[in-house]
């Protein structure tokens, strides 16, 4: 006993010392006074552009000295929660709407609230609500209360289709304003799919679509849902749900309008769109450098809707937040503002075609530019400001209730099993995981 | 005396310079092994998110992991894909029989197979994942020339591992191939003539010289490769993000690394590492057990 107590003690001490250690090294100012700010983000090299050039103008506008941090994207997040469990909190840094609960819980980011409500530097009018949105949390549902982050962009998932192949099979466009119904969808992808050079195989197809990212405009637009109103429920079981879970799989085996089975998960489907097999295809804003070179025509519609009439889509954002741990937290929440708000970096983000403006104005003003494609891109900002949705993982303290359920999809996306079979069998677990994340949140039961 | 003072003295200084030589690697090793070590085995027992301080939960972490079905599933994973390991030593010992000898380009093809080995993890798991790409992968255009209509590898339960073992065995093959060369250029010539003198086939000399003469090369390749087997992750996580169809490739450490930073259970994870890190301290006493009832010298 004594001895497993001294253990313990032995422990703690080198654990404090580490902690210690660690901390010594965030030691946040300079030799001559000037204040220093870590700022750690990610992405690609036309990230790195945009952020260096308004970090310079922002060191020089306020005498601060900023240390950037750059990750891939894949690395980010387990280098960020690494950083955080060793005390080394960047002073500001990337957060995605996922993590803002926990984060809060556990006092790891600043409300800055304060800061941006009536700043100078920010004019919260002109930034999306939604991004605004996803980065409050009132200690129980995120999306309400005070302001944890600022958005870095939002990122509509809207629907495109080629344009080309509509034009050469003699079938007429879609209409932007008035999405197809479910039935509709289904008819005018099986015109498309075809063996257009008859060898015997199918070489174009109406869609092909990933189950992650896909389903819950389906499911939303058919009135399902994966959480109930407080986020305490999991309810995939409703009949709206598994009529638009069966739907979709019905696409791939009923229908036969996607390419073969198991295909949904891998990059086949989006490089087959765009070599122009595919007629229906999502389209992300980070898309449209990439599909500048389309050998096709291509424009943005609503999704297909199922029984509210309403279409739906998933819109993700990343945000920008403040420490908890920094010194300098009025400088901090200003270094944020400015990365939110700030037009020229905004400027050259949406010049090197990976995101649309964070500011209305300018996104508008992108919008009716008819020199680059799509066309609609009016489309994009409809889902930002009318019906753009997060995903439901990323409405409470962890997602692995929400990843669960694509964990052992595949069956049904096969024709192996049906929906209202699988969401018998998989709504007992992730209600588990929930209610084990809420516990955790110290939310609800 | 004064003789005696100056060469304690020159003694000390050498003294401490030896000391600061060794303190380099014990200061490295109890800041970033121990301490890390005996921290993971405290965090095991704790209710710890990542975010703020453990809190002390006791056994709870241990009693919940074997009621975790993916737990034991992560684990059944891990040690399937190990069936690649025999079958690589096999092949690598056969190929190291044919590199050893003489004839032309055998320089050439060393080379060849070690070039996988020094290549990154990453690199490599990109490359198999576009060659197992079920429409235009490499794998299933070489067998649609044969007629034969290849799965789509990733993305099917029965075909992931299968896969996944194919490209550690291709990995690794270099590396063991390297040491049994080196293993068999040192078996003494003598033992083959005097079998050959004794009537020993081809067969004969393989089974009774060449095997136990590279006992140690494959014993050491055995307890390296399955600690790095309960290892394995990158490709997992490159190759199937979502640890593949049905988390049917998702290997422990792979589910370690997801609990711990995508679903802020550090406490939880630092306890199946606890629990994988006694499975290969066990695996691996066992190993080194049983090879000491194999060793013989020969005199």
């Amino acid at each position: 006993m004594m001895k497993s107590r001294s253990i313990v003690k032995t422990i703690a001490a080198t654990a404090a010392a580490g902690l210690l250690l660690s901390g010594c090294s965030a030691a946040a100012s300079n030799d001559d006074g000037e204040k220093s700010l870590t700022f750690m983000y990610r992405g690609g090299p036309d990230d790195k552009k945009a952020y260096e050039q308004a970090v310079s103008q922002f060191e020089q506008d306020n005498g601060v000295e900023v240390e950037m941090i750059q990750t891939t994207a894949d690395q980010y997040s387990t280098k960020l929660k690494a950083a955080i469990s060793g005390r080394q909190i960047p002073d500001v840094f990337y957060i995605s709407p996922g993590e803002v609960q926990a984060y809060v819980k556990n006092g790891i980011i600043k409300d800055i609230t304060e800061h941006v409500e009536g700043s100078a530097n920010i004019d919260l009018e002109n930034i999306w609500d939604y991004g605004v949105d996803s980065y409050r949390f009132d200690g129980e549902l995120t999306g309400q209360g005070a302001i944890y982050a600022l958005p870095k962009d939002v990122g509509p998932f809207s629907f495109g289709y080629n344009k080309t192949m509509f034009e050469e099979a003699g079938i007429p466009l879609p209409d932007p304003e008035k999405p197809y119904t479910m039935e509709e969808f289904v008819d005018v992808a099986k015109q498309l799919t075809k063996d257009t050079n008859d060898d015997g195989k199918l070489d174009q197809w109406g869609t092909g679509l990933n189950v992650m990212w896909n389903l819950p405009a389906f499911v939303w637009s058919n009135g399902g849902s994966w959480l109930n109103e407080d986020r305490t429920q999991v309810t995939i079981d409703t009949p709206e749900f598994t009529e638009a879970l069966q739907w979709f799989a019905d696409l791939q085996n009923e229908h036969k309008v996607t390419p073969s089975a198991g295909e949904a998960q891998t990059l086949d489907t989006y490089q087959r769109w765009m070599k122009g097999e595919i007629g229906f295809f999502p389209v992300g804003p980070w898309d449209l450098a990439t599909y500048e070179d389309l050998p096709f025509e291509y424009d943005l519609i609503p999704y297909p809707v199922g029984a509210t009439g309403e279409t739906a889509t998933y819109t993700g954002t990343l945000g920008i937040a403040v420490a908890n741990s920094t010194e300098h937290p009025e400088e901090a929440a200003k270094l944020a503002t400015y990365l939110s708000a700030n037009e020229e970096a905004q400027q050259t983000l949406t010049d090197a075609g990976v995101q649309i403006p964070n500011l209305e104005d300018m996104a508008e003003e992108w919008a009716q530019d008819e020199s680059t494609k799509p066309a609609n891109k009016e489309e994009f900002l409809q889902i930002v400001r009318e019906y753009g949705r997060p995903l439901p993982g990323d409405l409470t303290y962890n997602a692995e209730w929400y990843n669960e359920f694509f964990t052992n999809i595949q069956p049904v996306l096969d024709g192996e099993k049906t929906a209202e079979e699988y969401v018998k069998e998989a709504q007992p677990k992730m209600q588990q995981f929930l209610d084990s994340a809420n516990q955790q949140a110290g939310i609800g039961g | 005396m004064s003789t005696i003072t100056r060469r304690s003295r020159l003694h000390r200084q050498e003294h401490l310079t030896a000391l600061a030589f060794v303190a380099l690697p014990v200061i490295g090793f109890l800041l970033f092994t121990l301490y890390p070590l005996l921290f993971s085995i405290y965090a095991s027992f704790t209710n710890w998110n990542g975010l703020t301080a453990p809190v002390f939960s006791g056994l709870d972490n241990y009693v919940a992991m074997f009621k975790d079905p993916y737990f034991l599933e992560a684990m059944y994973n891990t040690f399937f894909l190990m069936i690649g390991i025999p079958i690589g030593l096999a092949i690598s010992l056969a190929l190291a029989l044919a590199m050893n000898r003489k004839m032309r380009g055998s320089t050439f093809f060393r080379t060849v197979y070690y070039v996988p080995v020094i290549s990154s993890i990453a690199a490599v798991a990109i490359l198999w994942q576009w060659a197992f790409n079920g429409d235009f992968g490499l794998i299933n255009q070489v067998l649609a020339l044969v007629g034969i209509d290849g799965p789509n590898w990733l993305q099917d339960t029965a075909t992931v591992k299968p896969a996944l073992i194919i490209m550690a065995i291709w990995k690794g093959l270099g590396f063991s191939m390297l040491l049994y060369l080196a293993a068999l250029q040192s078996v003494p010539r003598h033992l083959y003539e005097a079998a050959a003198l004794d009537g020993a086939g081809a067969w004969q000399q393989f089974r009774h010289i060449t095997v136990p003469m590279v006992r140690p090369v494959t014993f050491f390749l055995v307890v390296t490769s399955v600690i790095a087997g309960s290892q394995v992750f990158v490709e997992i996580n490159i190759m199937t993000p979502t640890g593949g169809p049905e988390f049917s490739s998702a290997t422990i450490v792979w589910y370690i690394w997801q609990k711990a930073f995508d679903n802020l259970q550090m406490g939880y994870a630092s306890a199946m590492s606890i629990i994988l890190g006694l499975m290969v301290f066990l695996i691996t006493f066992i190993q080194f057990r049983l090879n000491r009832r194999n060793q013989f010298s020969i005199d």
